[in-house]
């Protein structure tokens, strides 16, 4: 061997072993998440280093906490990832695609095909299943009022697939309504204004989605209030508290008397900022009973809260960044970042807002805010997994909702999507195309049923019968998906089952792409300074 | 590492060396429910009144004697990812309601047990769960119906009310010694009970573990016990008003380092004169504003002290922050930060502070009888450490639920009067579904057995025969019929007043039964290999809590 004469230790696989490692692989990571996939699909549990719990059926979460050591298996979870990072959703198709894609693809090399060929074929395959797609997708109009019903049933399929029904339902809900709370018209659509908050308490029915802010931390100060109503908010980033100078500084004095001064003195500037915000509040709530609250991006020192206290404020320090933004759109007002010259109109206002404490931890509700466009998602679990657990989904479903507004379209979901792209590739674009590049848009066909196939087995229905009978009934000219509970066809559009156009593209555009160098590896080269760890 | 040329197919190639992977019904599933039941079978043993106590060392070489699951499940550290799902289901319950873990976690051992032999029978765990899922939303409808009637609304500063919702709670913890306990915690509830009871607060009822004496020298201090001493030479002080300052007693210093510029002898004799003089304006303004006690939060000066001592004033020293805001709530003092002549309004008021001796360590008692809902304080006595870290944890189950009364006061029969009755009625609503889910139900149904069974076990007695008379007298409609233990005979529990509170029953059994679905519907587990990290056999360092 060539490179056996350039470096004795290097470690080559060639031909026909580089392409079975990188075919096992790939079907090897197919095969850890199929059955996470759809609605049926079941749960992982992962242990960390530390011996914590995470349960998930998420294939973006899975593929990001097993440590995966395969190259060709790394490769195609980095696709999954980014899948995951442009549509928010379809990590497990990408992976099971890929996977089908080289399952088929094995057939056909075994019988002495080049894999060139087969890569030709699926990139004439891949153009024509997006051009389907195009046809295919069910467009929706969102203008300014959007259809709320359409966003639902995208939310729902897509939380499903991540959480048992009853909670997928639920959290339906306050999934669209958070996205459509946040949505300004003539802007992209930011979903980090929907703060995601957690507490554990109670059951993972309860979470809910909270119309203004939920703040994880408390007033400092015990004699503050701890439910207040009609509030005046200020959002403001100010340090209150007493800074040393940067120099160093020493005081020199001679006397008691001297050294009082200086503790005065040394505060006066800090008393001053707070007295300014005392006056303010002082003007606003004067003869009414309205209350005043601070939520300061900065710190409050103990005097200063002190003295905020007897002036009756209710003061919170250290709030994150996000959450000033956050303050800011949903109670309205504006962030100001001096004392100097502070008017009535920098202040926001919320109906009430109160502090809650659980155990150790204290979190403060804003709520009731007039016109928002920030909300929270509180979500409640009994423990840190099914809170973890919730989490992703709603992210998920969030994202799900994002993309159905952008895309201005939904596809049909259930597997009817699958079923007839692949149709549409065996009987008409296949007769198109010359020689033997057929073979590979044949392979591409037959890994596009892949998802419903999947689907019915972790469905526990006879795969071979629910193919059949839903190609069957798209030759017909019947669109249809597969029922998981009977292995029926259905009309996906009765039932309400909608995937996001953005998330089938991605799946489209990418699988194909690393299936295909996968294929054409036809080396595996290892060498270099770590190859000779002691083992 | 694996050989670069001969990857073997499959998951465990692809993930880093020290890996796990789990997964199927026999390797996943079947695993899982046989570690929930080995965990299960420990805590069950400790269940009800006549359970037994389990001797629980832990890695910091503490023991504990107890027969509290919520302790023992905790110092257990639990390893197995599954059997972790019921100990966090367990410690959900203790957060919640403070009462009823060793239900949860043996209640839902108890239905993973009934899961696996309904997997051996075939079903799959899929139809389980949902068969479980059904139950648990029929057996919250059951329990609705079981609530006494007229328990919704109880005057809960009605000691007898109280006790006899507390008592079942007690009981199970320190059998025998309810009847002495009880009175007790109901006292130091009802004291500090505010106006609105849904605010109650499990922190202002207070233990003071003292050692010595016995049980039946326990009492209830209408304020505060601070286990130590007074700081001056003055001991005892009646109706006196308090001061309280956070940062000390002592000179005020600069945030900014102050150094003393001195350019001549006479300077130096004139500074020191300076400062006693500032000093004793202050403590003589305090003095002036009728306080009689000084309470700071950190050091006292000794010079201050000096003054103090001149101007007849009492010092105490509370270092720990929630002790001195606690402190406030007592007296109703408000807490000022620096050195300063109080305003009348800021002081507190104590009907008597005064430092006792009991049991060869020095405590200062705090009585504040007008106080209202302030802070009340159960002394402890016993004879040794663990008896009275025992008759603590006692103390906090009957505080919180006491607690959860003030947010729902409906009781339901106990001593498994009501387990029975929701076995009889489960397993007549499994028979009218189709379904394969009827034999999920019917189990779930037969898990509530285990109670009275476990019950009457730990009470030596024979459990088959008191289930089947409960179930006889059940199914002929005395549904509040449950079993005396100690003459070992079923009998209506409204003649024995056990009384359980709705509220725990209802967390328990959903978080039981969420618990045994999660571990269900785990169909594979990957486990990374354990980080590094100390060893655990070696001391772990001082973080006690």
């Amino acid at each position: 061997m060539s490179l056996k004469v350039l470096n004795p230790n290097a470690e080559v696989l060639n031909k026909s072993h580089a392409l079975h490692m990188n075919i096992n692989a790939a079907k090897g990571l197919q095969d850890v998440l199929k059955t996470n996939l759809g609605p049926k699909g079941t749960i992982k549990m992962l242990v960390g280093g530390a011996g914590d719990i995470k349960l998930t059926k998420d294939g973006n979460t899975l593929l990001k906490e097993m440590q995966i050591q395969s190259p060709t298996a790394i490769m195609i979870a980095r696709t999954a990832v980014a899948q995951d990072d442009t549509s928010g959703d379809g990590t497990t198709s990408t992976v099971i695609f890929i996977g089908e894609l080289m399952k088929q693809s094995e057939r056909y090399i075994d019988e002495g095909m080049h894999p060139r060929v087969l890569v030709d074929g699926f990139e004439i395959a891949k153009r024509a299943t997006l051009q389907f797609l195009e046809k295919f997708k069910t467009p929706v109009v969102m203008g300014d009022d959007p259809d709320k019903e359409i966003l639902k049933m995208v939310a729902r399929t897509a939380l499903r697939t991540k959480l048992y029904e009853a909670l997928a339902d639920q959290l339906t809900d306050i999934v669209v309504n958070s996205v459509l709370c946040i949505r300004k018209s003539e802007e992209p659509i930011d979903l980090f204004m929907v703060e995601i908050m957690h507490m554990r308490h109670k059951f993972d029915v309860d979470t809910r989605l909270v119309e203004g802010l939920v703040l994880d931390h408390g007033s400092r100060h015990p004699d503050m209030k701890r439910r207040a109503e009609n509030c005046y908010i200020l959002t403001c980033n100010v340090s209150l508290e007493y800074e040393k100078s940067e120099i160093n500084a020493g005081f020199f004095y001679s006397n008691a008397e001297q050294r009082e001064a200086m503790v005065a003195a040394e505060r006066r500037s800090v008393d001053e900022r707070v007295q300014k915000i005392i006056d303010l509040k002082n003007k606003v709530c004067a003869g009414n009973d309205n209350n005043f609250v601070i939520i300061n991006q900065k710190g409050i020192d103990p005097p200063s809260l002190d003295l905020l206290a007897r002036a009756g404020i209710i003061a919170l320090r250290r709030a994150k960044r996000r959450n000033m933004e956050r303050l800011v759109l949903a109670c309205g007002g504006e962030a100001v970042n001096s004392v100097d010259d502070l008017t009535p109109e920098c202040l926001g206002w919320a109906g009430l807002v109160y502090e809650h404490v659980l155990g150790e931890e204290k979190y403060t509700f804003v709520e009731n805010v007039k016109n928002p466009h920030s909300c929270t998602i509180l979500i409640k679990g009994p423990n840190d997994h099914t809170i973890a657990q919730i989490k992703d989904a709603v992210r998920d479903g969030l994202r799900a909702v994002k993309n159905t507004i952008e895309d201005e379209a939904v596809v049909l979901g259930a597997g009817a999507f699958e079923v007839a792209a692949r149709q549409y590739l065996v009987n008409e674009v296949k007769k198109t195309v010359q020689g033997r590049a057929q073979l590979g848009v044949e392979a591409f066909a037959d890994a596009l049923l892949a998802v419903p196939k999947i689907l019915a087995e972790n469905s526990g229905l006879d795969t071979q019968d629910v193919i059949i009978e839903l190609t069957g009934e798209h030759d017909k000219g019947n669109v249809v998906g597969l029922n998981l509970h009977t292995g029926e066809p259905i009309d996906p559009q009765m039932e309400g089952i909608f995937d996001n156009y953005s998330v089938k593209r991605q799946i489209i555009n990418s699988g194909p792409v690393i299936a295909s160098q996968l294929l054409l590896v036809d080396e595996v080269i290892r060498a270099g300074r770590n190859m000779r760890k002691p083992n | 590492m694996v050989g670069f040329s001969m990857q073997p197919y499959g998951i465990q190639a692809m993930l880093k060396e020290g890996h796990r992977h789990l997964s199927g019904l026999d390797e996943a599933v079947l695993k899982n429910i046989d570690a929930c039941k080995q965990l299960s079978t420990i805590t069950r043993t400790s269940l009800g009144p006549n359970g037994m106590n389990k001797m629980v060392i832990n890695h910091l070489d503490k023991l504990f004697v107890t027969n509290d699951a919520a302790t023992i499940v905790n110092e257990l550290e639990v390893q197995h990812p599954a059997a972790k799902i019921l100990v966090l289901a367990g410690k959900a319950q203790q957060e919640e309601i403070g009462d009823g873990a060793n239900l949860t976690v043996s209640f839902a051992g108890e239905l993973l047990q009934n899961a696996e032999e309904l997997i051996r029978m075939g079903l799959h765990p899929s139809e389980i769960i949902i068969g479980y899922t059904k139950a648990i939303n029929k057996a919250i409808e059951i329990l609705e119906d079981l609530v006494e009637e007229g328990s919704e609304s109880m005057n809960v500063r009605d000691k007898d009310d109280v006790i006899s919702r507390m008592r079942s709670a007690v009981a199970s913890k320190q059998f025998g010694q309810e009847d002495i306990l009880c009175p007790l915690i109901a006292e130091a509830c009802i004291q500090v009970c505010p106006k609105n009871p849904g605010n109650f607060n499990v922190d202002n009822v207070r233990v003071a573990k003292l050692l010595g004496g016995g049980l039946h020298d326990s009492v209830v201090v209408r304020g505060m016990v601070l286990k130590s001493d007074a700081v001056g030479t003055i001991k005892r002080m009646e109706n006196a008003k308090v001061a309280v300052f956070v940062g000390g007693v002592d000179t005020t210093a600069t945030e900014t380092k102050g150094t003393v510029l001195i350019h001549n002898a006479e300077q130096l004799e004139n500074y020191a004169k300076t400062e006693e003089a500032k000093v004793e304006e202050i403590i003589k303004a305090v003095a002036d504003s009728g306080a009689k006690v000084i309470v700071s939060g950190a050091a006292v000066g000794e010079m201050a002290l000096h003054f103090c001592e001149r101007y007849k004033l009492m010092v105490l020293k509370i270092s720990s922050k929630f002790e001195l805001r606690r402190f406030c709530r007592t007296t109703g003092a408000v807490a000022l930060l620096k050195l300063s002549q109080p305003n009348p309004d800021d002081l507190g008021y104590v009907d008597s502070v005064s430092v006792e001796e009991i049991g060869g360590a020095r405590v200062t008692i705090v009585k504040n009888e007008q106080g209202g809902n302030s802070v009340s304080t159960v002394v402890l006595r016993g004879s040794t450490d663990s008896i009275l870290d025992d008759l603590e944890r006692a103390v906090d189950d009957g505080v919180n639920t006491y607690r959860a009364m003030c947010r729902d006061s409906r009781i339901v029969p106990g001593a498994a009067a009501t387990e029975i009755e929701l076995a009889r009625r489960l397993k007549e609503f499994s028979f009218k579904e189709t379904g394969l889910d009827q034999y999920a139900i019917a189990k779930f149904a037969e898990s509530f057995e285990m109670i009275p069974k476990t019950l009457a076990e730990n009470a030596g007695l024979n459990a088959i025969e008191i289930i089947s008379s409960l179930y006889a007298e059940h199914a002929s409609g005395n549904a509040k019929v449950g079993i005396h233990l100690e003459d070992g005979v079923c009998r209506d529990v409204s003649t024995m007043h056990i009384w359980d509170l709705h509220i725990t029953k209802f967390f328990a059994l959903k978080y039981a039964a969420d618990a045994a679905c999660t571990v269900l519907r785990v169909d594979q587990i990957i486990m990374a290999k354990p980080a590094g990290g100390p060893k655990r056999d070696a001391p772990a360092g001082m973080d006690e809590d």
